[in-house]
Protein backbone atom coordinates (compact mmCIF):
# COMPACT_ATOMS: atom_id res chain seq x y z
CA UNK A 1 0.00 0.00 0.00
CA UNK A 2 1.41 3.43 -0.82
CA UNK A 3 2.06 5.32 2.39
CA UNK A 4 2.43 2.21 4.52
CA UNK A 5 5.86 1.66 6.03
CA UNK A 6 7.59 -1.43 4.77
CA UNK A 7 8.33 -3.77 7.59
CA UNK A 8 10.93 -5.68 5.61
CA UNK A 9 13.25 -2.72 4.97
CA UNK A 10 16.78 -4.00 4.80
CA UNK A 11 19.85 -2.42 6.26
CA UNK A 12 21.23 0.15 3.78
CA UNK A 13 24.77 -1.27 3.98
CA UNK A 14 23.39 -4.72 3.24
CA UNK A 15 21.43 -3.32 0.29
CA UNK A 16 24.62 -1.94 -1.27
CA UNK A 17 26.64 -4.98 -0.20
CA UNK A 18 29.30 -2.96 1.63
CA UNK A 19 30.59 -3.21 5.21
CA UNK A 20 29.68 -0.52 7.72
CA UNK A 21 33.27 0.67 7.56
CA UNK A 22 33.10 1.29 3.78
CA UNK A 23 34.64 4.50 2.47
CA UNK A 24 32.52 6.99 0.50
CA UNK A 25 34.31 5.79 -2.64
CA UNK A 26 33.37 2.19 -1.95
CA UNK A 27 29.75 3.20 -1.37
CA UNK A 28 29.69 5.17 -4.60
CA UNK A 29 31.25 2.29 -6.53
CA UNK A 30 28.82 -0.29 -5.13
CA UNK A 31 25.87 1.97 -5.91
CA UNK A 32 26.96 2.72 -9.49
CA UNK A 33 27.44 -0.96 -10.21
CA UNK A 34 24.08 -2.01 -8.77
CA UNK A 35 22.22 0.91 -10.36
CA UNK A 36 23.54 -0.10 -13.78
CA UNK A 37 22.25 -3.63 -13.24
CA UNK A 38 18.83 -2.75 -11.93
CA UNK A 39 17.88 0.47 -13.70
CA UNK A 40 14.35 -0.15 -15.05
CA UNK A 41 15.41 0.74 -18.60
CA UNK A 42 18.24 -1.79 -18.51
CA UNK A 43 16.47 -4.53 -16.56
CA UNK A 44 12.88 -5.19 -17.59
CA UNK A 45 12.19 -7.63 -14.79
CA UNK A 46 9.25 -6.43 -12.66
CA UNK A 47 11.37 -6.94 -9.51
CA UNK A 48 14.15 -4.67 -10.78
CA UNK A 49 12.27 -1.45 -10.07
CA UNK A 50 11.85 -2.40 -6.44
CA UNK A 51 15.52 -3.26 -6.18
CA UNK A 52 16.58 -0.05 -7.93
CA UNK A 53 14.45 1.96 -5.55
CA UNK A 54 16.00 0.22 -2.57
CA UNK A 55 19.52 0.84 -3.91
CA UNK A 56 18.74 4.51 -4.58
CA UNK A 57 17.32 5.01 -1.09
CA UNK A 58 20.37 3.40 0.48
CA UNK A 59 22.70 5.54 -1.60
CA UNK A 60 20.76 8.72 -0.89
CA UNK A 61 21.35 8.16 2.80
CA UNK A 62 24.87 6.73 2.82
CA UNK A 63 26.40 9.02 0.18
CA UNK A 64 25.98 12.06 2.39
CA UNK A 65 28.43 11.80 5.34
CA UNK A 66 26.11 13.83 7.56
CA UNK A 67 23.04 11.64 6.90
CA UNK A 68 25.17 8.53 7.06
CA UNK A 69 26.38 9.49 10.55
CA UNK A 70 22.80 9.93 11.67
CA UNK A 71 21.73 6.62 10.07
CA UNK A 72 24.62 4.84 11.82
CA UNK A 73 23.62 6.34 15.15
CA UNK A 74 19.83 6.23 15.08
CA UNK A 75 19.15 3.38 12.63
CA UNK A 76 16.31 3.30 10.07
CA UNK A 77 14.24 5.76 12.12
CA UNK A 78 16.90 8.47 11.92
CA UNK A 79 14.60 10.90 10.12
CA UNK A 80 12.40 10.93 13.22
CA UNK A 81 15.19 12.10 15.48
CA UNK A 82 15.37 15.87 15.91
CA UNK A 83 18.23 17.52 13.99
CA UNK A 84 19.82 18.94 17.14
CA UNK A 85 20.45 15.53 18.72
CA UNK A 86 24.15 14.80 18.43
CA UNK A 87 24.71 11.28 17.01
CA UNK A 88 27.89 10.69 19.03
CA UNK A 89 26.27 11.84 22.29
CA UNK A 90 23.29 9.60 21.53
CA UNK A 91 25.50 6.58 20.87
CA UNK A 92 27.47 7.22 24.06
CA UNK A 93 24.20 7.40 25.97
CA UNK A 94 22.97 4.17 24.39
CA UNK A 95 26.20 2.41 25.38
CA UNK A 96 25.90 3.96 28.85
CA UNK A 97 22.28 2.84 29.21
CA UNK A 98 23.39 -0.69 28.44
CA UNK A 99 25.93 -0.45 31.25
CA UNK A 100 23.30 0.82 33.68
CA UNK A 101 24.12 4.54 33.41
CA UNK A 102 21.60 7.35 32.82
CA UNK A 103 22.21 9.74 29.92
CA UNK A 104 19.50 9.79 27.24
CA UNK A 105 17.87 6.76 28.77
CA UNK A 106 16.17 3.90 27.02
CA UNK A 107 12.86 5.64 26.57
CA UNK A 108 14.09 8.85 24.96
CA UNK A 109 13.32 8.08 21.31
CA UNK A 110 12.36 4.47 21.75
CA UNK A 111 8.80 4.62 20.44
CA UNK A 112 9.69 6.42 17.26
CA UNK A 113 12.83 4.45 16.55
CA UNK A 114 11.31 1.05 16.94
CA UNK A 115 8.52 1.80 14.52
CA UNK A 116 10.71 1.78 11.42
CA UNK A 117 10.03 5.24 10.04
CA UNK A 118 7.24 5.92 12.46
CA UNK A 119 4.52 5.76 9.82
CA UNK A 120 6.37 7.97 7.35
CA UNK A 121 6.98 6.25 4.07
CA UNK A 122 10.39 7.01 2.68
CA UNK A 123 8.80 7.08 -0.78
CA UNK A 124 6.76 10.08 0.33
CA UNK A 125 10.00 11.77 1.26
CA UNK A 126 11.81 10.84 -1.93
CA UNK A 127 8.75 11.18 -4.15
CA UNK A 128 8.89 7.74 -5.78
CA UNK A 129 11.66 6.05 -7.70
CA UNK A 130 13.07 9.10 -9.49
CA UNK A 131 11.02 11.87 -7.98
CA UNK A 132 12.05 14.58 -5.57
CA UNK A 133 15.42 15.12 -7.23
CA UNK A 134 14.52 18.09 -9.33
CA UNK A 135 13.66 16.13 -12.46
CA UNK A 136 9.90 16.68 -12.29
CA UNK A 137 7.31 13.98 -12.97
CA UNK A 138 8.87 10.92 -14.59
CA UNK A 139 6.80 8.16 -16.19
CA UNK A 140 7.27 4.56 -15.11
CA UNK A 141 9.21 2.17 -17.34
CA UNK A 142 7.64 -0.74 -19.20
CA UNK A 143 8.37 -4.11 -17.65
CA UNK A 144 8.52 -7.62 -19.01
CA UNK A 145 7.85 -10.97 -17.43
CA UNK A 146 7.78 -14.42 -18.98
CA UNK A 147 4.52 -16.35 -19.16
CA UNK A 148 4.75 -20.05 -19.84
CA UNK A 149 1.62 -21.55 -21.37
CA UNK A 150 0.69 -25.07 -22.34
CA UNK A 151 -0.24 -25.76 -25.95
CA UNK A 152 -3.83 -26.24 -24.77
CA UNK A 153 -3.88 -22.83 -23.03
CA UNK A 154 -2.47 -21.15 -26.15
CA UNK A 155 -5.10 -22.91 -28.25
CA UNK A 156 -8.11 -22.11 -26.12
CA UNK A 157 -7.10 -18.80 -24.53
CA UNK A 158 -8.74 -17.85 -21.26
CA UNK A 159 -7.60 -16.35 -18.00
CA UNK A 160 -4.52 -17.03 -15.92
CA UNK A 161 -3.84 -15.72 -12.47
CA UNK A 162 -0.20 -14.58 -12.18
CA UNK A 163 1.52 -13.53 -8.96
CA UNK A 164 4.40 -11.06 -9.14
CA UNK A 165 6.65 -9.60 -6.47
CA UNK A 166 6.29 -5.84 -6.56
CA UNK A 167 7.15 -2.74 -4.54
CA UNK A 168 3.94 -3.14 -2.57
CA UNK A 169 4.53 -6.80 -1.88
CA UNK A 170 2.95 -9.56 -3.86
CA UNK A 171 0.27 -8.76 -6.35
CA UNK A 172 -1.89 -11.12 -8.26
CA UNK A 173 -2.90 -10.19 -11.76
CA UNK A 174 -5.62 -11.67 -13.88
CA UNK A 175 -4.10 -12.08 -17.34
CA UNK A 176 -6.44 -12.56 -20.27
CA UNK A 177 -4.82 -14.91 -22.75
CA UNK A 178 -6.14 -14.46 -26.27
CA UNK A 179 -6.73 -17.73 -28.12
CA UNK A 180 -3.91 -18.41 -30.57
CA UNK A 181 -0.99 -16.64 -28.87
CA UNK A 182 2.34 -18.04 -29.96
CA UNK A 183 5.92 -18.08 -28.76
CA UNK A 184 7.42 -14.63 -28.34
CA UNK A 185 4.12 -12.74 -28.49
CA UNK A 186 3.55 -10.13 -25.84
CA UNK A 187 0.40 -9.61 -23.78
CA UNK A 188 0.12 -6.06 -22.50
CA UNK A 189 -1.31 -5.01 -19.15
CA UNK A 190 -1.70 -1.26 -19.37
CA UNK A 191 -0.41 0.73 -16.41
CA UNK A 192 0.83 -2.34 -14.53
CA UNK A 193 4.53 -1.65 -15.15
CA UNK A 194 6.90 0.68 -13.31
CA UNK A 195 5.26 3.43 -11.30
CA UNK A 196 5.48 7.01 -12.47
CA UNK A 197 6.62 9.63 -9.99
CA UNK A 198 4.74 12.78 -9.05
CA UNK A 199 1.58 11.82 -10.91
CA UNK A 200 3.28 10.78 -14.16
CA UNK A 201 1.77 7.76 -15.84
CA UNK A 202 2.78 4.20 -15.00
CA UNK A 203 4.56 1.99 -17.48
CA UNK A 204 2.96 -1.11 -19.01
CA UNK A 205 3.65 -4.68 -18.05
CA UNK A 206 4.25 -7.11 -20.89
CA UNK A 207 4.00 -10.84 -20.53
CA UNK A 208 6.17 -12.54 -23.12
CA UNK A 209 4.59 -15.85 -24.06
CA UNK A 210 6.59 -19.02 -24.12
CA UNK A 211 4.88 -22.26 -24.96
CA UNK A 212 6.11 -25.04 -22.71
CA UNK A 213 7.49 -28.20 -24.29
CA UNK A 214 4.64 -30.64 -24.76
CA UNK A 215 4.92 -34.44 -24.61
CA UNK A 216 3.00 -34.77 -27.86
CA UNK A 217 3.03 -31.51 -29.84
CA UNK A 218 5.97 -29.60 -31.26
CA UNK A 219 5.19 -25.93 -31.92
CA UNK A 220 6.57 -23.89 -34.80
CA UNK A 221 4.84 -20.55 -35.09
CA UNK A 222 1.18 -21.54 -35.18
CA UNK A 223 1.83 -24.93 -36.76
CA UNK A 224 1.82 -28.03 -34.62
CA UNK A 225 3.69 -31.27 -35.32
CA UNK A 226 2.66 -34.60 -33.89
CA UNK A 227 4.06 -38.10 -34.37
CA UNK A 228 1.78 -40.56 -36.13
CA UNK A 229 2.91 -44.13 -35.37
CA UNK A 230 1.76 -46.65 -37.97
CA UNK A 231 2.20 -50.38 -38.45
CA UNK A 232 4.03 -51.39 -41.66
CA UNK A 233 0.82 -52.81 -43.12
CA UNK A 234 -1.19 -49.65 -42.30
CA UNK A 235 1.48 -47.60 -44.04
CA UNK A 236 1.59 -49.91 -47.04
CA UNK A 237 -2.13 -50.46 -47.47
CA UNK A 238 -3.44 -47.08 -46.30
CA UNK A 239 -5.83 -46.48 -43.46
CA UNK A 240 -7.69 -43.90 -41.48
CA UNK A 241 -6.34 -43.14 -38.01
CA UNK A 242 -7.64 -41.10 -35.08
CA UNK A 243 -5.32 -38.21 -34.18
CA UNK A 244 -5.62 -36.12 -31.09
CA UNK A 245 -5.46 -32.36 -31.68
CA UNK A 246 -5.81 -29.52 -29.13
CA UNK A 247 -9.28 -28.96 -30.58
CA UNK A 248 -10.32 -32.59 -30.08
CA UNK A 249 -9.89 -35.90 -31.82
CA UNK A 250 -10.00 -36.03 -35.58
CA UNK A 251 -9.38 -38.60 -38.32
CA UNK A 252 -6.46 -38.51 -40.66
CA UNK A 253 -6.49 -40.47 -43.91
CA UNK A 254 -3.21 -42.25 -44.54
CA UNK A 255 -2.82 -42.99 -48.25
CA UNK A 256 -1.49 -46.38 -49.33
CA UNK A 257 2.30 -46.42 -49.75
CA UNK A 258 3.13 -43.91 -47.01
CA UNK A 259 6.69 -44.04 -45.71
CA UNK A 260 8.21 -42.82 -42.44
CA UNK A 261 8.84 -39.07 -42.27
CA UNK A 262 5.92 -38.16 -44.52
CA UNK A 263 3.90 -35.28 -43.15
CA UNK A 264 0.15 -35.44 -43.42
CA UNK A 265 -1.37 -32.01 -43.15
CA UNK A 266 -4.54 -31.39 -41.18
CA UNK A 267 -5.57 -28.05 -42.52
CA UNK A 268 -5.95 -25.29 -39.93
CA UNK A 269 -6.01 -27.71 -37.00
CA UNK A 270 -3.00 -26.00 -35.37
CA UNK A 271 -3.11 -22.90 -33.18
CA UNK A 272 -5.81 -20.43 -34.19
CA UNK A 273 -5.00 -17.01 -35.62
CA UNK A 274 -7.37 -14.33 -34.36
CA UNK A 275 -7.14 -12.31 -37.58
CA UNK A 276 -5.81 -14.65 -40.22
CA UNK A 277 -5.15 -18.19 -41.31
CA UNK A 278 -5.01 -20.69 -38.48
CA UNK A 279 -1.94 -22.89 -38.12
CA UNK A 280 -1.88 -26.38 -39.58
CA UNK A 281 -1.35 -29.62 -37.71
CA UNK A 282 1.18 -31.96 -39.31
CA UNK A 283 1.05 -35.64 -38.42
CA UNK A 284 4.51 -37.10 -39.07
CA UNK A 285 4.46 -40.75 -40.02
CA UNK A 286 6.63 -43.07 -37.99
CA UNK A 287 6.47 -46.72 -38.97
CA UNK A 288 6.77 -49.02 -35.97
CA UNK A 289 7.37 -52.77 -35.85
CA UNK A 290 6.61 -55.12 -32.98
CA UNK A 291 9.64 -55.58 -30.73
CA UNK A 292 8.86 -59.31 -30.54
CA UNK A 293 7.13 -61.27 -33.24
CA UNK A 294 4.76 -64.12 -32.66
CA UNK A 295 5.45 -67.27 -34.67
CA UNK A 296 2.64 -66.45 -37.08
CA UNK A 297 3.84 -62.86 -37.55
CA UNK A 298 7.38 -64.07 -38.18
CA UNK A 299 6.11 -66.56 -40.78
CA UNK A 300 4.14 -63.87 -42.59
CA UNK A 301 7.05 -61.39 -42.57
CA UNK A 302 9.38 -64.09 -43.90
CA UNK A 303 6.90 -64.88 -46.63
CA UNK A 304 6.68 -61.17 -47.50
CA UNK A 305 10.48 -60.88 -47.52
CA UNK A 306 10.74 -63.81 -49.91
CA UNK A 307 8.02 -62.47 -52.20
CA UNK A 308 8.65 -58.72 -52.28
CA UNK A 309 11.08 -57.11 -54.74
CA UNK A 310 10.94 -53.74 -52.97
CA UNK A 311 14.38 -52.33 -52.10
CA UNK A 312 14.31 -48.89 -50.46
CA UNK A 313 18.12 -48.62 -50.84
CA UNK A 314 18.19 -49.21 -54.58
CA UNK A 315 19.73 -46.30 -56.44
CA UNK B 1 -15.31 21.70 -57.51
CA UNK B 2 -11.96 21.08 -55.82
CA UNK B 3 -11.27 19.97 -52.26
CA UNK B 4 -8.33 21.02 -50.18
CA UNK B 5 -6.11 18.09 -49.29
CA UNK B 6 -5.93 17.86 -45.51
CA UNK B 7 -3.28 15.76 -43.85
CA UNK B 8 -4.81 13.88 -40.93
CA UNK B 9 -2.40 13.61 -38.03
CA UNK B 10 -4.66 12.20 -35.36
CA UNK B 11 -2.01 9.68 -34.33
CA UNK B 12 0.64 12.39 -33.93
CA UNK B 13 1.15 15.06 -31.31
CA UNK B 14 2.26 18.59 -31.95
CA UNK B 15 5.04 20.13 -29.86
CA UNK B 16 2.78 21.56 -27.16
CA UNK B 17 0.67 18.38 -26.85
CA UNK B 18 3.83 16.28 -26.71
CA UNK B 19 5.38 18.46 -24.00
CA UNK B 20 2.12 18.29 -22.03
CA UNK B 21 1.86 14.51 -22.41
CA UNK B 22 5.41 14.02 -21.16
CA UNK B 23 5.38 16.72 -18.48
CA UNK B 24 8.33 18.49 -20.07
CA UNK B 25 9.06 21.95 -21.45
CA UNK B 26 8.71 22.50 -25.21
CA UNK B 27 12.22 24.04 -25.30
CA UNK B 28 13.68 20.81 -23.92
CA UNK B 29 11.69 18.77 -26.45
CA UNK B 30 12.98 20.95 -29.31
CA UNK B 31 16.53 20.51 -28.05
CA UNK B 32 16.19 16.73 -27.91
CA UNK B 33 14.94 16.72 -31.50
CA UNK B 34 18.00 18.75 -32.54
CA UNK B 35 20.24 16.25 -30.73
CA UNK B 36 18.55 13.39 -32.60
CA UNK B 37 17.28 11.79 -29.39
CA UNK B 38 13.61 12.32 -30.24
CA UNK B 39 12.28 11.78 -33.71
CA UNK B 40 9.82 14.25 -35.15
CA UNK B 41 8.39 15.21 -38.53
CA UNK B 42 8.33 18.79 -39.64
CA UNK B 43 5.29 19.93 -41.61
CA UNK B 44 5.20 22.59 -44.33
CA UNK B 45 4.74 25.31 -41.74
CA UNK B 46 7.86 24.11 -39.90
CA UNK B 47 5.94 22.74 -36.89
CA UNK B 48 7.10 19.56 -35.19
CA UNK B 49 4.91 16.45 -35.01
CA UNK B 50 5.62 13.46 -32.81
CA UNK B 51 4.50 9.86 -33.13
CA UNK B 52 2.88 8.44 -29.98
CA UNK B 53 5.81 6.04 -29.56
CA UNK B 54 8.07 9.03 -28.86
CA UNK B 55 6.25 9.53 -25.54
CA UNK B 56 7.80 6.23 -24.40
CA UNK B 57 11.21 7.35 -25.69
CA UNK B 58 10.90 10.58 -23.72
CA UNK B 59 10.08 8.60 -20.56
CA UNK B 60 13.27 6.62 -20.97
CA UNK B 61 15.30 9.79 -21.53
CA UNK B 62 13.91 11.21 -18.28
CA UNK B 63 14.62 8.03 -16.32
CA UNK B 64 18.15 7.61 -17.63
CA UNK B 65 18.92 11.23 -16.80
CA UNK B 66 17.45 10.97 -13.32
CA UNK B 67 18.94 7.55 -12.61
CA UNK B 68 22.48 8.11 -13.84
CA UNK B 69 22.82 11.87 -14.20
CA UNK B 70 23.62 11.35 -17.90
CA UNK B 71 23.91 14.32 -20.19
CA UNK B 72 21.69 14.31 -23.25
CA UNK B 73 24.38 13.11 -25.66
CA UNK B 74 25.02 10.13 -23.40
CA UNK B 75 21.29 9.48 -23.04
CA UNK B 76 21.09 9.23 -26.84
CA UNK B 77 23.97 6.76 -26.95
CA UNK B 78 22.62 4.60 -24.11
CA UNK B 79 19.16 4.60 -25.69
CA UNK B 80 20.58 3.44 -29.04
CA UNK B 81 22.58 0.69 -27.33
CA UNK B 82 19.57 -0.51 -25.35
CA UNK B 83 17.53 -0.69 -28.56
CA UNK B 84 20.27 -2.69 -30.28
CA UNK B 85 20.55 -5.05 -27.33
CA UNK B 86 16.77 -5.57 -27.37
CA UNK B 87 16.93 -6.55 -31.06
CA UNK B 88 19.85 -8.92 -30.43
CA UNK B 89 18.18 -10.51 -27.43
CA UNK B 90 15.00 -11.08 -29.42
CA UNK B 91 17.03 -12.69 -32.23
CA UNK B 92 18.91 -14.85 -29.73
CA UNK B 93 15.67 -16.02 -28.15
CA UNK B 94 14.26 -16.78 -31.60
CA UNK B 95 17.36 -18.81 -32.50
CA UNK B 96 17.25 -20.63 -29.16
CA UNK B 97 13.64 -21.63 -29.76
CA UNK B 98 14.27 -22.75 -33.33
CA UNK B 99 17.23 -24.88 -32.25
CA UNK B 100 15.35 -26.63 -29.50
Amino acid sequence: MPGAPRADRRDFYEVLGVPRTATQDEIQKAYRKLARQHHPDVNKDPGAEDRFKEISEAYDVLSDPQTRRRYDAFGPGFRQVPEDVDPEAFQRSQAGAGAGAGGFGGGGFGGGLRDDLGGINIEDLLGGIFGGRGFGPIPGADQEAGLELTVEEAFEGGHRSVTLEGPDGRRTLDVRIPAGVTNGQRIRLTGQGGRGSEGARNGDLYFVVRIAPHPRYRVEGRDLYVDLPLTPWEAALGTSVAVETPGGETKVKVPAGTSSGKRLRLRERGLPHPRGRHGHLYAEVKIMVPAKLSDEERRLFEELAATSTFDPRRR
Amino acid sequence: MGYALVLVRSASLNLEAFARATGTHPDLVRRLVTLGILEADRDAAGDLWFARSQVTVMGRVQRLRAGFGLNYAAVGLVGDLLDRIAVLEAALEEARRAGR
